[in-house]
């Protein structure tokens, strides 16, 4: 029932919070302060040197907890940056909403360790990145990737609040206001156009497309692909050159591969249309034979591709049923 | 009923001249004949299920309806109405009457009676198994008339022969689901061809049928909703494309005002279309409609344009303005309900993952990925968009109409999988349109190469009759080749259709799924019979009065086939409950026996598949506990249950989930058992794994009965202990 998409083996991140307690030693603590104030929405970037100075060489406990991102740009992993700018939000959230309490922000500090400038991955023992844990008590924890995830993983490990997460909106004030205008501008000369019928819309061909487009999208399982925020491809556990594009097993998919069989599926459907009402009027019969035969034989691959697929996606095989007196025994 | 409908069709083709009469004859002779055999084919696909298996009901929901058609048909129908059911939501009791959609219960019951009139004294289950397959024998006939409305006879029998056999139709439909769904499509497609004759005869008659038919889709189904919506959209549509007629008029007020009226006499349903959000649309076109039809007679009397220009925006500008501030008062004054959650997760797909786990732990509403779709409809994925170029070719209100249902419905469907069943008819329609259409165009062009003028049954072809009509005046001897390959592929594909459908159906639609079937290491059959075994154990040892605790699930299947009280059921109308369920299964043993305690609980009964390999079970489902618990009591954390993200029950298990009641009830003594050849002790065949806990001591339980194969395993609470 429930589809436990096991995160460790697919992006490749890490997050380990050093959790400590009491022993001041308000230096340490006042430098990350003024790193963090000078730092893009205060997540630290930590190098060899300030991985010795603030965690290895500090006497435990420490007097305040770090949460450290593994990042990789060379990776180049979409999936990770995606959870990189969401750590980020979350790290500009805890300091904004606790404003005035140095109590409180002085107690946790967001950091980030790239793989390129840090020997660091070796000495946390990060070899297979995602490992999500907590290196104080050497616990494997649930943090999926949002921003509310690593909030609430946070609260759980230090007993800090983070408080509500501030996302940047969509779209900033000066892109409302532009597109604003822009349509304000618009406006006159679009009610005009429609009052004389001769927008875009009045043309049934148009609605055509939407309606095939439309199709597209309900039966390549785009809702599915939506809903279950799936990716459009994976990497291959084994080799990671590899992409898998097509999931063994019906109650899910990839993204690719719902594409790509709703294309099959409107490819075969309009040149069908296309062969018996638009083919006819074609006068040359030299084309016409070329196209009809290009047609057939495409036709006939898409479907025995797509059920080939679905068989095998499904696991079924689908046979005739003979009477059983046609048997041999 | 096939020649019935069909006679006046014979009486009026023998007032023909007598040659024409001789191929009319033969062509009304061919339809109705294939239209019987496709009557029959419906019904007798759907018999698989009981030729593997036997006549009985299906599933979960279904025991609800045969227990409540038993009671309506043993005690009547003013019993059945003011039923208060107390076996049910223990101690809340449910009121039977008033939460149910009658119309499956009554059509049964009727038939039932009707039988016993002509002296056939069959069992009310026998009636109950079959009144899905008949129903769907109904919807062919109305597939091949509705197809005839919206292009032509050819279609409307293609329509008929593709629905019969329709897997994603057949699902729900199968000899022994006896479930709403089963009516509920036929009064779907029958309120819709009504009302698409409607609105092309503009008569009063049709229109009175189509509210009799929304009448009957409200008793039966809560998917009317989808109907009070689409029709108005419909509406709408005409409206802006500039169709509006007196037809339109006629049609649609008849329709929604008596339909209104009608569903109004269902108590499930009452005033709601009057006050809910999700019915207000119908209530704003029909105003729309009333300011359409008084701005046409104020024209009508007014001579000037300019001032009638005037007076059109005034109203407009007003009737938009009075519709939204009555909208805006009553949603604020509460007098007007805002949409259900239901609803909007139709339109916001990620509603339901986010705010109604209760809905999203049901696998039939988890959306639909590209396979599901090949495998209930198959060919017609691919007619489905030459369908639509056609009926774009030939644009007509009954077209408009098909196309709006196909699409609407399709969405629904890649949003909900079991919504595939309400898109059904409209792609068989829309792809029997493209197998007519393809095979009248080439086998017209196939008989214009043979000199043979154009024989009497193409009568109204349409489009094809003018594309044939273009290819008549290039008779070059390669396009009967062409076309001829082309048939061959066409009934290719259909045949494969017709394969796949019948195997569908015999292995993977007719399981009823409280009887299990497996296949030996012998190619052989074997039944796991533990449903039924475990309930006629409930029925027989335990007292009268007692209370079982088991997931919702199993509700409906305890009380019919049990007939012992549950706590909860498949009627998921109160979340707390549930979740109060779900929190003694996922607590310690001492704090669930008291969550029993409280409840009067004397047996709890818990799914295992471990033995046998069954994967629907409750360690399976346990999560869904978990969620639905922690969203009403926030002490049940699902991340207690995890680690790392992941679910297991072997010895990495997080130290909860090894001692919470769901995994001590469900892996009692199961640790002494080995399960399959070569492994451990306690080797859990449902996944895979050797348990985690094999020393599993109850305290305030004791095991009661466990059914041979394991599958169902039922504890008795112990009473308290003495207190000094």
């Amino acid at each position: 029932m429930a589809d436990h998409t096991n995160l460790s083996h697919r992006f490749f991140l890490s997050i380990a919070l050093l959790s400590t307690v009491a022993v001041t030693e308000p230096d340490l603590t006042g430098e990350l302060v003024s790193l963090r104030s000078s730092s893009e929405s205060g997540v630290i970037r930590l190098n060899d040197e300030s991985v010795s100075r603030f965690i290895t060489s500090v006497s435990i406990p420490r007097p305040y907890s770090l949460i450290i991102f593994f990042n990789s740009i060379n990776l180049n992993s979409e999936p990770l940056q995606e959870f990189r700018r969401e750590f980020g939000f979350v790290s500009a959230s805890f300091t904004s909403n606790n404003n005035n309490r140095s109590d409180v922000t002085d107690k946790l500090f967001f950091c980030e360790i790239d793989s390129t400038d840090s020997e660091a991955f070796h000495r946390f023992g990060i070899r297979s990145l995602p490992q999500i844990c907590l290196k104080a008590m050497m616990e494997e924890d649930d943090v999926d990737g949002t921003a509310e995830s690593v909030a609430e993983f946070v609260e759980s490990r230090t007993h800090l609040t983070v408080g509500p997460i501030h996302r940047p909106p969509l779209l900033s004030k000066t892109q409302i206001s532009v597109i604003a205008t822009l349509i304000a501008i618009s406006a006159p000369f679009l009610i005009k156009k429609v009052l004389k019928g001769e927008t875009v819309l009045h043309n049934s061909r148009v609605w055509l497309y939407g309606a095939v487009f439309v199709y597209f999208f309900s039966v390549s399982g785009t809702m599915h692909n939506i809903i279950k925020s799936v990716p459009l491809f994976l990497t291959d556990r084994e080799d990671s050159n590899k992409l898998v594009f097509f999931y063994e097993g019906s109650q899910y998919q990839l993204g690719a591969e719902g594409f790509s069989v709703g294309f099959l599926y409107n490819a075969v459907g309009l040149l069908l249309a296309y062969v018996t009402n638009a083919l006819v009027r074609v006068r040359n019969v030299n084309e016409q034979r070329v196209v009809m035969m290009l047609v057939m034989v495409v036709s006939l691959l898409a479907v025995k591709r797509v059920v080939y697929l679905d068989n095998w996606k499904t696991g079924y095989q689908i046979q005739m049923y003979w009477p059983s007196s046609w048997q041999w025994h | 009923m096939v020649t019935k409908k069909t006679s006046p069709d014979l009486l009026n083709s023998f007032s023909f001249k007598s040659l024409k009469l001789k191929t009319k004859q033969q062509e009304l002779l061919i339809r109705v004949s294939i239209l019987g055999l496709v009557y029959v084919l419906a019904f007798i696909a759907r018999l698989f299920s009981v030729l593997r298996y036997e006549s009985m009901i299906h599933e979960f929901d279904p025991y609800f309806n045969y227990r409540t058609t038993l009671f309506l048909t043993e005690k009547g129908f003013y019993e059945f109405w003011n039923w208060f059911d107390s076996e049910s939501w223990y101690p809340l009791g449910r009121i039977i009457g008033g939460t149910l959609y009658p119309g499956l219960m009554v059509t049964a019951a009727l038939i039932y009676w009707a039988l016993r009139f002509l002296r056939f004294f069959v069992h009310i289950r026998e009636v109950c198994v079959l009144t899905a397959p008949f129903f769907a024998s109904n919807t062919t006939i109305v597939a091949y008339f509705f197809g005839k409305e919206i292009w032509d006879t050819g279609a409307g029998l293609v329509a008929a022969a593709l629905i019969a056999i329709c897997p994603g139709y057949i699902s729900r439909s199968v000899a022994g689901s006896y479930d709403n769904e089963a009516v509920a499509i036929f009064a779907l497609l029958l309120t819709f061809y009504l009302f698409v004759k409607a609105v092309k005869t503009g008569s009063l008659s049709w229109a009175l049928g189509s509210a009799f038919g929304y009448f009957y889709m409200v008793s039966a189904w809560g998917g009317y909703v989808f109907i009070i919506n689409l029709i108005p959209l419909y509406v709408l549509v005409l409206l802006i494309t500039g169709r509006y007629s007196m037809r339109l008029y006629v049609a649609y007020n008849c329709m929604y005002i008596l339909g209104m009226l009608l569903a109004m006499q269902i108590r499930f349903v009452g005033f709601q279309h009057v006050q809910s959000g999700e019915h207000m649309g119908a209530m704003g076109v029909f105003l729309l409609m009333q300011v359409f039809y008084f701005l046409d007679w104020v024209k009508y009397k007014l001579n000037d344009t300019k001032l009638f220009q005037t007076f059109l925006k005034i109203t407009v500008t007003s009737a938009v303005l009075v519709g939204g501030i009555a909208l805006g008062v009553g949603t604020a004054s509460g007098y007007i309900s805002p949409w259900t959650g239901r609803f909007y997760s139709l339109l916001d797909p990620t509603y339901a993952k986010d705010h109604i786990p209760i809905i999203a732990s049901v696998s039939e509403h988890q959306p639909t990925a590209w396979s599901s779709f090949m495998f209930d409809y198959h060919i017609l994925l691919f007619l489905f968009p030459a369908g639509l170029y056609f009926c774009f070719k030939r644009l007509s209100d009954a077209t408009i109409f098909i196309v709006m249902y196909g699409l609407t419905s399709l969405y629904f469907a890649g949003v909900m999988v079991r919504l595939i069943l309400v898109a059904t008819p409209a792609v068989c329609l829309i792809s029997a349109i493209a197998v007519s259409a393809t095979v009248k165009n080439l086998t017209s062009l196939l008989r214009t190469k043979q000199k043979i003028p154009q024989a009497g049954s193409t009568k109204g072809v349409g489009s094809s009759k003018s594309s044939s009509k273009v290819t008549l005046d290039q008779s070059q001897p390669f396009q009967k080749n062409g076309a001829i390959a082309l048939l061959v592929g066409v009934f290719y594909l259909l045949s494969r259709y017709a394969i796949h459908c019948t195997w569908v159906t015999s292995e993977a639609y007719s399981s009823p799924s409280i009887v299990l079937a497996a296949r030996g290491a012998h190619g052989n059959r074997i039944i796991f019979d533990d449903y039924r075994e475990a309930y006629y154990w409930l029925r027989q040892n335990t007292p009268t009065d007692a209370k079982v605790m088991s997931w919702w699930d199993y509700g409906y299947q305890i009380t019919a086939m049990g007939n012992r009280t549950v706590i909860v059921d498949n009627n998921t109308w109160n979340n707390t409950h549930i979740a109060t369920v779900g929190r003694a299964m996922s607590s310690y043993e001492d704090e669930a026996y008291d969550i029993m305690r409280s409840l009067d609980v004397n047996y709890v009964l818990v799914v295992f598949g471990g033995v046998t390999g069954y994967s629907s079970d409750d360690i399976n489902k346990f999560l869904w506990m978990v969620r639905i618990g922690g969203g009403v009591y926030p002490v049940i954390k699902e991340p207690d249950y995890l680690v790392n993200g992941e679910f297991r029950v072997d010895k990495g298990a997080s130290p909860k989930m090894l001692n919470c009641l769901m995994y001590k009830l469900c892996y009692y003594r199961f640790g002494e058992l080995v399960t399959e050849y070569g492994k451990p002790t306690g080797y859990d065949r449902a996944r895979g794994v050797e348990i985690g806990n094999k020393d599993v001591k109850l305290e305030h339980l004791e095991e009661a009965y466990t059914t041979s194969n394991w599958i169902v395993r039922i504890y008795r609470v112990k009473p308290p202990t003495n207190r000094l």
